[in-house]
């Protein structure tokens, strides 16, 4: 088997030699060439998609990814002959003229061979054509370094750059050399984790940055991603599932530096440990993050195949850094992985006692109760408990505002007041083809033609004697020209009665308002479950397959119906109101025949309700003083009152919103059911599945690892627990490699290899082989010590240096990939928002429980959900928990992160974009602002605000030029403001702040610019 | 959006490189946040392109042919009787009617020829029947998914599983922007009072593995219409004004000290973001529109949030030259009802899909805007729940499904493709959804067999692996 060959190629010149295909020259032109490096690259990449693993789409019977094979005679023409270029079909047909025999060939869209590449495949053949596998398939071994003496780390890559002719940069800035580590370690700035006396000695500041808890949650941040963790299934409903525990199993697991290959066990397997311990199970949950599919119509088992596949294919790039996923459907083109193989993968996730179900339903659960949701609790009860006793407050004071109001009201109310005005139409037209005629009551009579279906516009002009409507009802009458003196001129005298909306529409204007409605009531209304036609509440969303009808009832008597607005509506003597009523059922026929509408501006149970009004009630027990009132009727008036008095509904709100919350988090803190992984009694056999195709079952396969990463004895692998004993056994080439490259990218920005999630023939190769080989080798032998590698890699000069940078050296590395200077990168959204809650002291630094939902803009759920879900903030100290504990919606991501993972799959590379929606979410996002609100207040009373500022958000002083563009602006800020004292208030009044003072606030609002100004700043965002 | 993208950083790249710019080298060009869009067009651009942008209505829920387009009067015949074998082979049902009898259900509604075409549109869209000569009609749509949200990702995406990015993320990434002061490509849904049963999730018009300036912006009719966009209340303009020059002044100097040019991106990114709140703002104020507009597009197009009133915003983000404009309608999954609930959509979406290609016929922009108008499946010939009930609704059918097109250099007056006699199997020219890819790239002017992005070590495209191809017979 070629792929057993020792490795005795180029490889060791190969790790001397310039690996970046960018720098071209490969050295001199006798320097051997490396298989690996120069030409497996080129074979896979023009060669393998019909010459290689896949025999599906192999051409002419020859494959080129097997020595034996692409050395072989065909009908006595040699393929490669090693050493013997003239003799070498390949390399006729890489540098042919003829088009028919040129390969690739022209039309399969494949890049013929640049000039370099056809020299190195030139040198390569007559050099022997040495063969080797793939690098990343060969264990990784120690490479000497270059300079013992030196820092492991610094020795490849200043040995690499002195061979390139290239200086590193000197040492950052300390101040920027901290930021750059505190992020790093912890995604927090320094304000937070660095105190003022602690030791910042290099060493020092390191281990007390690991040793921070917030250490824990960064790493976690990562894991999350990679793990596609959310607090929903995703797909058709995305129902919540409440899987959190397992996200503070991981925060635990970095804080006590697990060591990684145990926590690779646990997650794959920790149900199946001897003597398994509740956190072990909880660890399996990592397999159950996937999507889950609850459509109607979905088959569960194809769901269940999807969850499989996805495991198998979370599994490739996070440990193996390998693309399984095509091998799905069929061998891989590339990499030495077969279907077969696929399947074999799949099959240690095959008998999971799940059923492809979705929602509460997507079973096996742990049943747990988290010990990380106590602080949120007790957080949640004072809150609640401080918002009580302000809505008592609110309310005594409302009362002497009601108290006030009944007097004036009992003396001027009128014996003849009525809470209901009807209306006088200006012009009732239909769609399709009723006539109306309107009486002296304002009653509307339909005259016919009687359609099958119509909708009815009923215009009115703003009504004089109510500027204010909070509700409006339809009368239905019989009437003696309708069918049997019923309701309609339909067959049956019936209405169904399917939509209703209330237009608004201002003079002058093309475009019209569409007013919301809260809820309907009527005095009668069929029984009907579902969607069928009965109740008048169907008669507010957008379905005609359900309304309002009185059918089963007297239909020759009138019948009411009653509609709340949303909010009360103040229409201006230019607006006008048009109702209109849909008759759109499925049969049809059921028109209603004669009507009237009234509004109230009245709020409360009279436009909720269908009895006589509090103010009617009053009016009837005139004269009365407010002493003699009957305690009911008082209790109504004041309620109805209280809904209209600003002040207290605020208290009110406020403390409703903290009960609510409160009472989800109780829940949390009871017993929750966690997804993670059992096995059924019964294992379900595999098939491998043709084409990938969830029901094409072809032959059956047997647990089984992957041979050309690792062989591994079968009576080894048989389980899950097997299987991740595979993934971290120190033999096996791929995972120690991949987790050090995980680790370089958090912090360096990119990773050794700049396609974490392919190490195969099509991955990118790594820019500095042997340091990678160094580090994998040296992770192993630490007994997988995270903590170790990343202190080895920020404690080197590399990770200090300045990242400055010269035209010259963005002309010659402009992806730095040779780090000549250290990476300058924009730090992750979700870092960004925690620094401007860190920054601003905003920060709740408490560890794990249940997600809490940040300030996000109004109506994002709604619009997906079509008002199905309803994203509310979190009110109290829950609000200023770090981003990781941000509720995730797969179908709507907390809209802060505007390019993080989605979260769909496992993702391990980092996105990053510049965009103009970034700098609208910087700039306007709640929690930026409310940050920068809190800052203003805390620094306007500083010795030097501006200053202090700005060490609190750039861990630095401004200089003079900077000051002298902020202090224009700021006093800019300030001359508004200070001319308009409201829009101060207004503008400092943001988030859960209080409006300040009157007197400061033009200070306060003018600060507030500069700490927004400051957060916006790249600095601000960058890892410098 | 794609003015990140520096000239300079990336031809220093290409020469050093020395490899393809379409696949590879984009892939680590954008891992160090440098953007490149238009100037991928020399790459790209293949033909000669027919279309400068694509306005999609997507008709969420699956729009039944059988009531709308694909007329059988043969079926009456077979009404309430068993739909043969040798029709369905085997063709997989959803969970809902798998365990009930396929009885047929002939489409309850009317049909007419209609233009010089001959076109057969029913009478539940005579506005669109109006503009018969005008449209192509392709009744040979196939997928081969038969659930929403695979059917409607694999419409959108090339692909069932999320991930991919949308045909309207690959549009914007390979012709980048025309328009300084608007995103290139957004997205514009109908506000409904109902909980959809179909979600309409964001992967419908993500970026997928594109960088996610490509991403679909979507503009809603909410207080920010795109997400961010309103300044705090009491923050004036000219102060927002001097915030974002004070920024870019610190900034530049940051730049001078650093070198990075990711600081000049940025300072462009934030007047971009400054003149959107501008440009927004005013594409959304309709009040220079005539009475004539309001009157075109139907009543409906003046309430804000509805399908008509977005078909409105759809001309007027085509006259700014925005790349890829995407409605959404939900709720067409008629299960059941089809009277009622069917004609609801009908009437929300009939008169305004018509408008707006009138409109953009008016205009001259139709010549260079194609319009595509579709769902992500069909619906099956068997009746669900009581075939001869109104109460009879259709479940899903991923064999056979009509979706039109018009202008951008498709063939006015078509009828592409053709069924069987039971609106059951495609008889005649099969268009699967990456075909309509291809020949939506095509009119573009792009190769979709040569556009392709590498993302985890494969050179993915909209059309996939499966053999795709141009439609050529409806082009102009």
């Amino acid at each position: 088997m070629p792929g057993k060959r020792p490795f005795t190629s180029g490889f060791a010149s190969a790790l001397l030699a310039i690996v970046w295909s960018g720098m071209a020259s490969s050295g001199t032109e006798d320097a051997p060439v490396s298989f690996s490096r120069d030409i497996l690259p080129v074979l896979s990449d023009r060669c393998f998609h019909c010459h290689g693993p896949d025999p599906s789409h192999r051409k002419a019977k020859l494959r080129l990814d097997l020595e034996d094979e692409a050395k072989r005679d065909i009908d006595g023409v040699s393929i490669i002959a090693p050493g013997d270029l003239d003799s070498s079909e390949l390399w006729y047909r890489l540098v042919t003229e003829d088009e028919d025999e040129l390969m690739p060939p022209p039309d399969s869209h494949r890049k013929p061979l640049t000039e370099s590449e056809r020299k190195l495949v030139r040198r390569w053949i007559e050099q022997g054509a040495v063969w080797g596998k793939h690098w990343a398939f060969e264990k990784p071994v120690r490479p000497p370094l270059p300079d013992p003496a030196a820092h492991p780390v610094d020795s490849f890559l200043r040995d690499r750059l002195a061979r390139e002719g290239l200086e590193p940069s000197p040492p950052a800035p300390q101040h920027v050399q901290q930021r750059r580590l505190s992020f790093a370690l912890t995604g927090l700035p320094p304000a937070a984790t660095i105190k003022p006396g602690d030791k910042t000695d290099w060493p020092s500041l390191i281990e007390s940055l690991l040793a921070s808890p917030h250490h824990a949650e960064r790493l976690a941040m990562w894991w999350l991603d990679a793990a596609r963790y959310s607090d929903t299934d995703g797909y058709q409903g995305d129902r919540e599932r409440t899987n959190w525990p397992w996200r503070d199993w991981v925060i635990d697991s970095f804080a006590s530096n697990k060591p990684f290959d145990q926590f690779t066990i646990e997650q794959f397997a920790g149900d199946l440990l001897p003597d398994a311990t509740p956190g072990q199970i909880l660890a399996t949950c990592f397999h159950r993050n996937h999507m889950t599919n609850g459509e109607g119509g979905r088959d569960p088992e194809e769901s269940r195949i999807d969850y499989v596949i996805d495991r198998v294919n979370t599994t490739g790039t996070v440990w193996l850094g390998l693309t399984l996923g095509c091998t799905q459907c069929h061998d891989h083109k590339f990499d030495p992985v077969s279907q077969k193989d696929y399947y074999s993968l799949f099959a240690f996730f095959n008998s999971i006692d799940e059923d492809g179900k979705a929602g509460r339903g997507a079973k096996p659960y742990l049943d747990y109760q988290s010990p990380h949701a106590g602080h949120a609790l007790k957080e949640m009860e004072a809150h609640v408990a401080s918002r009580q006793a302000l809505e008592i407050d609110a309310l005594r004071s409302a009362e002497a505002r009601f108290g006030k109001w009944l007097k004036k009201t009992v003396t001027e109310h009128s014996p003849e007041y009525r809470a209901w005005h009807p209306i006088r139409p200006s012009e009732v037209t239909s769609v399709e083809g009723t006539k109306f005629r309107v009486n002296e009551e304002t009653v509307v009579q339909a005259i016919g033609p009687n359609p099958r279906q119509d909708d009815y516009r009923i215009a009115v002009p703003a009504p004089g004697e109510v500027s204010r409507v909070s509700g409006w009802k339809l009368e239905v009458f019989p009437h003696e020209s309708h069918t049997e003196r019923k309701l309609s001129l339909g067959k049956s005298g019936e209405f169904i009665l399917t939509n209703v909306k209330l237009l608004v529409r201002k003079k002058g204007l093309s475009q019209v308002r569409d007013i919301e409605m809260k809820g309907a009531v009527a005095d009668y209304e069929r029984e009907a479950k579902g969607r069928k036609y009965g109740k008048v509440r169907d008669t507010l969303d957008d379905d005609p397959r359900n309304g309002w009808t009185t059918e089963s009832g007297d239909s020759t008597k009138e019948h009411t119906a009653v509609f709340e607005l949303e909010e009360p509506l103040t229409l201006s003597p230019d607006e006008e109101l048009v109702f209109v009523l849909f008759h759109r059922s499925t049969i049809g026929d059921a028109n209603i025949g004669r009507f009237r509408i009234s509004v109230s501006g009245e709020a409360g149970e009279t436009v909720r309700g269908l009895k006589p009004s509090p103010l009617e009630d009053l009016a009837k027990a005139l004269p009365a003083k407010p002493g003699n009132l009957d305690g009911d009727l008082r209790k109504r008036l004041l309620s109805q009152f209280l809904l209209d008095d600003t002040d207290y509904q605020k208290a009110r709100t406020t403390l409703d919103l903290a009960s609510r919350q409160l009472a989800e988090t109780k829940k949390s803190a009871g017993k929750l059911g966690v997804m993670v992984l059992a096995e059924r009694k019964e294992p379900r056999p595999t098939h491998i599945l043709e084409r990938g195709v969830w029901d094409a079952k072809g032959s059956v396969v047997q647990p089984g690892v992957l041979p050309a990463v690792l062989e591994w004895p079968s009576e080894k692998s048989g389980s899950r627990l097997d299987f991740a004993r595979w993934l971290v056994s120190p033999e096996n080439p791929l995972t120690a490699r991949v987790v050090v490259n995980h680790l370089w990218q958090i912090v360096f920005g990119s990773g050794l290899v700049r396609t974490p999630e392919d190490f195969g023939l099509q991955g990118e190769a790594p820019t500095h082989p042997e340091l990678l080989d160094w580090l994998a080798v040296e992770l192993v032998e630490n007994n997988w010590d995270i903590q170790h590698i990343l202190r080895l890699l920020v404690s080197s000069d590399t990770f200090r240096q300045s990242s400055d940078t010269t035209a010259a050296l963005e002309e010659r590395d402009p992806e730095n990939r040779l780090l000549a200077r250290a990476p300058r990168f924009r730090l992750p959204s979700w870092m960004i928002r925690d620094n401007a809650l860190a920054a601003s002291g905003l920060l709740n630094p408490s560890i794990g429980g249940p997600p809490v939902n940040p300030w996000q803009p109004e109506g994002v759920w709604e619009e997906i959900f079509m008002g199905g879900k309803t994203y509310i903030p979190s009110v109290g100290p829950a609000q200023y928990r770090r981003t990781i504990y941000a509720y995730w919606r797969r179908s709507s991501a907390p809209t802060f992160l505007f390019d993080s993972a989605q979260r769909r799959v496992c993702e391990v590379r980092t996105r990053r974009t510049n965009t103009p929606l970034h700098a609208l979410t910087l700039m306007n996002d709640t929690t930026m602002l409310e940050a920068s609100r809190v800052l203003a207040e805390a620094v306007r009373k500083e010795q030097e605000p501006l200053q202090s500022l700005a060490n609190q958000i750039l861990s630095r002083k401004l200089d003079e030029r900077e000051i002298a563009v902020v202090l224009r602006e700021q006093q800019k800020a300030l001359d508004y403001y200070q001319s308009h004292p409201r829009e101060a208030l207004t503008f400092s009044t943001i988030g859960q702040q209080d409006s300040p003072p009157e007197n400061d606030a033009p200070a306060i609002a003018a600060w507030m610019t500069v700490a927004s100004l400051l957060l916006n700043l790249d600095e601000a965002m960058t890892h410098e | 959006m794609n003015e990140s993208f520096s000239p300079l950083s990336r031809r220093t790249f290409l020469n050093q490189s020395g490899v393809n710019l379409g696949a590879m080298a984009l892939g680590s060009l954008l891992g160090r946040e440098a953007s490149a869009a238009s100037a991928l067009q020399d790459e790209i651009s293949h033909f000669a392109p027919k279309a400068k942008r694509v306005i999609f209505l997507t008709q969420s829920g699956g729009p039944s042919q059988l009531e709308l387009f694909d007329h059988k009067p043969g079926l009456k015949e077979w009404a309430g009787k068993e739909l043969p074998e040798s029709v369905r082979q085997g063709q997989r049902l959803t969970t809902m009617t798998a365990s009930q009898k396929q009885l047929i259900l002939p489409g309850i509604t009317k049909f007419s020829r209609h233009g010089e075409s001959g076109a057969t549109v029913s009478e539940w869209l005579p506005h669109t029947a109006s503009i018969a000569d005008d449209l192509c009609f392709v009744k040979s749509m196939v997928t081969d998914q038969i659930n929403h949200a695979p059917a409607m990702t694999k419409f959108l995406t090339g692909h069932q599983l999320p991930g991919r990015p949308s045909f309207g993320a690959w549009t914007s990434y390979g012709l980048g922007s025309s328009n300084r002061n608007l995103p290139d490509y957004l997205v514009l849904i109908s506000k409904m009072k109902r909980p959809s049963d179909q979600p309409l999730y964001d992967h419908y018009w993500g970026s997928g593995f594109l960088p996610s300036q490509y991403q679909g912006v979507k503009l809603r009719n909410a207080k920010d219409p795109v997400l961010y966009l309103r300044d705090p209340e009491g923050l004036p303009r000219h102060l927002r004004r001097g915030m974002i020059d004070g920024i870019g002044e610190l900034n530049r100097m940051r730049l001078e000290q650093s070198g990075d040019s990711e600081i000049e991106t940025r300072i462009r990114q934030y007047e971009m973001a400054f003149r959107m709140q501008t440009s927004i703002p005013e594409l959304n104020d309709l009040s220079d529109e005539p009475e004539s507009t309001f009157e075109l597009y139907g009543p409906d197009s003046r309430r804000p949030g509805s399908y008509a009133a977005n078909c409105v915003l759809a001309r007027r983000l085509a006259e700014r030259g925005v790349r890829f404009i995407q409605l959404f309608h939900p709720d067409w999954d008629h299960h059941s009802r089809l009277p009622s609930w069917c004609t609801a959509r009908c009437r929300d979406t009939d008169q305004p899909s018509a408008a707006l290609v009138k409109d953009l016929k008016l205009r001259g922009l139709l010549d260079d805007t194609l319009v595509i108008w579709g769902g992500e499946f069909g619906r099956g010939v068997a009746g669900q729940g009581k075939w001869d009930s109104p109460e009879a609704g259709r479940d899903h059918h991923p064999r056979c499904f009509t979706i039109w097109m018009a202008g951008g250099g498709v063939k006015p007056g078509t009828t592409y493709g053709a069924t069987d006699d039971f609106s059951y199997n495609v008889a005649e020219n099969p268009v699967h959804v990456h075909d309509l890819h291809a020949t939506a790239l095509h009119l573009l002017g792009i190769d979709h067999e040569k556009f392709s992005f590498r993302f985890q070590g494969l050179d993915y495209k909209l059309t996939g692996v499966e053999p795709a191809g141009v439609i050529k017979d409806i082009l102009v």
